[in-house]
């Protein structure tokens, strides 16, 4: 073999070795696999022992995980007392500034790909679909979701209502879902405001600069 | 008086000195080029039964990230999402302008995992080795972005493995962790240029700690 031929050879090996970041369907190739994979179950792997082969399961029908025992209507279904649908916020939880920017941000996670972030019903995910969906969202500024208790803003949240899926699988805590309601209720209450609705604000916080905007006690209403 | 050394030792002074030194460099050079993670690990592109596309859901119409791996912030994994949550616009909402197209192909086995109730057998990108406990709630609220381990996954059609995720690019991190801290409220932005902002952790008042990484053995392997 001359010189020529052995470094084509050389080359060649390297171009089918390739290079760094060349992209693969392969798995990573580790040759040392000592304890590399253990038999024990990690989240959302697969396992041989349960006929389903899932690592997670789910719990018993009928059973109750202690400190989960949803009992709280007010807090986990959104009806008070009397089983209507609340109108405020349930106990222990407090309407200021730390409240609402947690429901914006959950809001903007979760609610704004289809209702938009002002609640107008236009977000991305449904103006990317060629027509909008088969069902538009809700536009929260609409005649027939202004006057709503805060407690149906939460059920429809975590229950869901017609074509829109519920939300307590992905939004776990539902203090959070509270806190969307009130940001929903914050966007109608800013959305609707007239100027005389301004003036009286600023001329309220005038008088008592501690207090929160009167426009956020909207979600009390 | 014989030769001691045979003619062909005359040789030797040129393989020591010019071709064992090229054939170690060489041997030095394969391992630490095709043996390194960022050969062997990055670039793990596997075919999902599912071609869902990142760039489409993440990039275009800019969900953010916890929409689906909802998780993220409280809990050491980041979820792939149960097919439910694919379903909150997939089961009818999202229209196709031409039916029996690719689109319904593409949901095929979305479809069939809603109605089955089976799940969608998702191909695992990310597989750190199962005696490093990496958690990834402590990372999200130290304010690490979600694009610093897996790159620019906004972009990605198909999810590859950005990063090599090997001991040593964990330490670079944990020993020197400013340079990939950004505001919390920008951890999900996958837009973040970490180089243009100039942005200092220690001065925002936003963090109520200081980001403290362990760098001792057990702060990953328990």
């Amino acid at each position: 073999m001359s010189f020529m031929h052995r470094s084509f050879a050389a080359f060649a090996l390297v171009a089918l070795a390739g290079c760094w970041g060349n992209y693969s369907e392969s798995p990573p190739v580790h040759l040392q696999q000592n304890m590399d994979l253990q038999e024990r179950g990690e989240a959302q792997e697969r396992n041989q022992f349960f006929e389903d082969g899932r690592v997670m399961r789910t719990p018993p029908t009928g059973t109750v995980a202690v400190g989960f025992l949803k009992d709280d209507d007010h807090l986990w279904r959104g009806m008070d007392d009397n089983g209507k649908l609340a109108a405020t916020l349930p106990e222990g939880m407090t309407l200021d500034a730390e409240l609402l920017a947690r429901g914006e941000d959950r809001y903007n996670i979760y609610c704004a790909p289809c209702h938009g972030e002002q609640g107008r019903g236009d977000g991305l995910a449904n103006r990317r679909v060629a027509d909008g969906f088969a069902q538009a969202p809700a536009n929260f500024h609409d005649e027939q979701y202004q006057p709503v208790p805060l407690g149906y803003l939460f059920k429809v949240g975590s229950e869901g209502y017609g074509v829109m899926k519920g939300y307590s699988a992905q939004i776990t805590d539902p203090k959070d879902r509270w806190a969307i309601a009130a940001w929903i209720r914050v966007l109608q209450v800013s959305h609707g405001a007239k100027k005389a609705d301004v003036q009286k604000q600023l001329a309220q916080a005038g008088n008592a600069p501690t207090k929160p905007a009167p426009a956020k006690n909207g979600a009390a209403k | 008086m014989p030769a001691i050394f045979p003619r062909w030792t005359n040789t030797l002074p040129v393989v020591l000195g010019l071709i064992a030194p090229i054939l170690g460099a060489g041997a030095i050079f394969t391992v630490w080029y095709w043996f390194s993670p960022q050969y062997t690990d990055v670039g793990y592109q596997p075919a999902q039964p599912v071609p869902y596309s990142h760039k489409l859901h993440a990039g275009e119409m800019g969900m953010d990230c916890r929409y689906c791996h909802n998780t993220v912030e409280y809990a050491a994994v980041a979820a792939i999402p149960p097919t439910q949550t694919c379903m909150n616009c997939h089961d009818g909402l999202v229209r196709t302008t031409n039916p029996g197209g690719p689109y319904e192909g593409r949901i095929a086995n979305l479809k069939k995992s809603w109605e089955t109730g089976e799940a969608v057998e998702w191909v695992r990108v990310h597989m750190l080795p199962d005696y490093a406990y990496f958690n990834h709630s402590p990372h999200v609220a130290a304010g690490v972005g979600c694009a610093s381990c897996h790159g620019r996954v906004d972009q990605m059609v198909v999810v590859s493995q950005d990063q090599p995720l090997s001991m040593g690019w964990c330490l670079d991190c944990h020993r020197n962790p400013k340079p990939n801290l950004r505001p919390l409220d920008q951890v999900t932005n996958m837009n973040w240029d970490t180089d243009a902002e100039n942005y200092d952790p220690d001065r925002d008042p936003e963090r109520k700690r200081k980001v403290n990484p362990p760098v001792h053995c057990s702060g990953c392997h328990r």
